[in-house]
């Protein structure tokens, strides 16, 4: 395959050491410092971050979080020897697609037998979060679900109603796992788990999977006449991580949901399948999209149908809330679901004008803010 | 049976551990460039220095957001449910994760003043900072 628009444009080293129990992140910090010495670059400008080492076995938006990079684009190099050459490669690809113009690419090691040998998140979680006795995920959406209730007057019958809507688009699915009926009254009364974070707020963790398959234009066309275009995608990483008093209640969601409009119009998207971890994410969600203002989440929900057949369509499967969270596949679900609609394929639950959909992930509740790692694409259905 | 949940120290947070035993709230402090940041890290998040000093704040905030925990992650909390769990931003202008403690789900209210504590685990060498109402 032949480049087009890449370049190297700088690189940085640290003194090595036998057995050196320096932690490995300073070796990272370096690293960067020394490259950015040498370009000119500023921490702001890089976009891209990719980290491959054997020593840190966590995922590189942790290790990006103990660095404070805010990111559109991030890789695990887990490629071992390979690992130079193949991030490399995979940065390439970023760069040509025109995610980010600036990547910083890491390798290292350290004999660091401390804290950087566990899991940068792990540690975090066990010394600052968890020596409380909080409540795991729910604990901390909950915090983000009551700062929205509190600073812009969003009720929990708003809120409600999103777990609501997508129950009844759930009792359309076969593959759901709650499909009994659910009223407002139901979520209101469910059991408090984390206070204002209800039962029926929460995903019931299940076994499953989803898969989905890419081509290129011209060997789709052999393979099926129902084509679906992946027209853009973005992704940010660690919103707002080097800022010690972060707005809770904006996710990466609005970066993304910018980068996604400036080649699609929102009022062009048909449908929406937005990551539902718990319905107050999925309103944080519209508003970052920019449908409403920030704080009009509430009153945007309660006077729109978000039903399958309604005038904006969420969850039209019944989302992760109602069909189960079958682990990382909770993440795979809301594409699979867009494309049903978009290949007519939803059955009685089928969208009636399903030519585009935007779909969205996030993940990982992180320290003081809201999700480490937020993601979105928009798809659309070409004859 | 599971035991409560205690903080691993290690050499990048074995200060702020000591200064809690000893009463004293520690936040990192760049030398570089100046920034506040908790928790503790190897980095500088504004910067990517490494030469971090700890400082002490006056461990005088608010409170952000807060949840009472009636499923806490780890079942040995169970017996101290509903758990007050909160995000204090402190004066010195960072958001610090942790309890408010002697109160009740009538009393706590977001903006309300809060100051630290610290409470004796059941490590002898290991007290975890904690908030109470402040007046
Ligand atoms: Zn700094």
């Amino acid at each position: 395959m032949r480049r087009k628009r890449v370049c190297f444009v700088g690189y940085g080293s640290t003194e090595y050491s036998r057995k050196s129990e320096e932690p490995l992140l300073s070796y990272y910090a370096q690293a960067i410092r020394a490259a950015l010495d040498q370009t000119g670059l500023k921490k702001s400008d890089i976009q891209g971050f990719s980290v491959t080492t054997q020593s840190s076995p966590d995922y590189s938006p942790h290790v990006a979080e103990q660095l404070g990079l805010e990111l559109d684009w991030v890789l695990n190099g887990d490629y071992g020897g390979a690992g130079g050459v193949t991030s490399v490669r995979r940065a390439a690809d970023a760069i040509e697609a025109g995610h980010v113009d600036v990547a910083v690419l890491l390798g290292g090691n350290s004999f660091d037998k401390s804290v950087f040998q566990q899991r940068p998140l792990e540690y975090q979680r066990a010394n600052y979060v968890d020596v409380y006795g909080y409540g795991g995920p729910n604990t901390l959406m909950a915090l983000v679900q009551r700062r929205h209730m509190e600073q812009y007057g969003t009720t929990l019958d708003q809120i409600g109603k999103i777990a609501v809507t997508q129950r009844e688009n759930a009792r359309l699915n076969p593959q759901a796992l709650l499909r009994d009926p659910m009223s407002l009254e139901d979520y209101l009364k469910s059991r408090m788990i984390s206070d204002p974070i209800r039962l029926f707020d929460c995903v019931m963790p299940c076994s499953g999977a989803e898969c989905v398959v890419l081509a290129s234009e011209e060997r789709a066309r052999s393979i099926t006449d129902k084509l679906v275009y992946l027209v853009t995608d973005a992704e940010r990483i660690n919103y707002q991580v080097s800022n010690m008093l972060p707005d809770k209640t904006t996710f990466g969601i609005k970066v993304v949901g910018d980068r996604l409009f400036a080649e699609v119009r929102r009022d062009q998207i048909d449908l929406f399948e937005l990551y539902d971890d718990y319905p107050i994410a999925v309103l944080i969600q519209i508003e970052d999209l920019g449908y409403c203002g920030k704080g009009e989440g509430g009153k945007f929900v309660g006077s729109h149908d978000l039903s399958f057949k309604g005038d904006f369509p969420v969850n039209t499967g019944g989302g992760e809330l109602s069909v189960g969270q079958a682990g990382l596949a909770g993440g795979f679900l809301h594409v699979v679901e867009a494309l049903r609609q978009l290949r007519s394929e939803a059955g009685p639950r089928q969208v009636k004008k399903a030519e585009r959909a935007l779909v969205t992930g996030i993940g990982w509740l992180s320290y003081g803010r809201n999700l480490g790692t937020t993601a979105g694409l928009i798809m659309e259905r070409r004859a | 049976m599971a035991e409560k949940s205690l903080p691993k120290i290690n050499k990048i947070d074995q200060p702020f551990w000591k200064g809690a035993a000893e009463g004293k709230l520690l936040i990192q402090k760049c030398r570089a460039c100046e920034k506040l940041q908790f928790f503790p890290r190897v980095v500088c998040t504004g910067c990517f220095s490494c030469e971090l000093d700890w400082v002490q704040a006056k461990g005088e905030g608010k409170v952000h957001s807060f949840s009472w925990v009636f499923v806490p992650r780890n079942p040995a909390f169970k017996d101290e449910v509903p758990i007050c769990y909160a995000n204090i931003i402190l004066d010195e202008g960072v958001i610090f994760e942790s309890r408010i403690v002697g109160t009740n789900p009538q009393t706590v209210k977001t903006g309300a003043k809060v100051r630290v504590v610290f409470q004796q685990t059941a490590s002898p060498e290991i007290k975890l900072p904690v908030f109470e109402l402040a007046g």
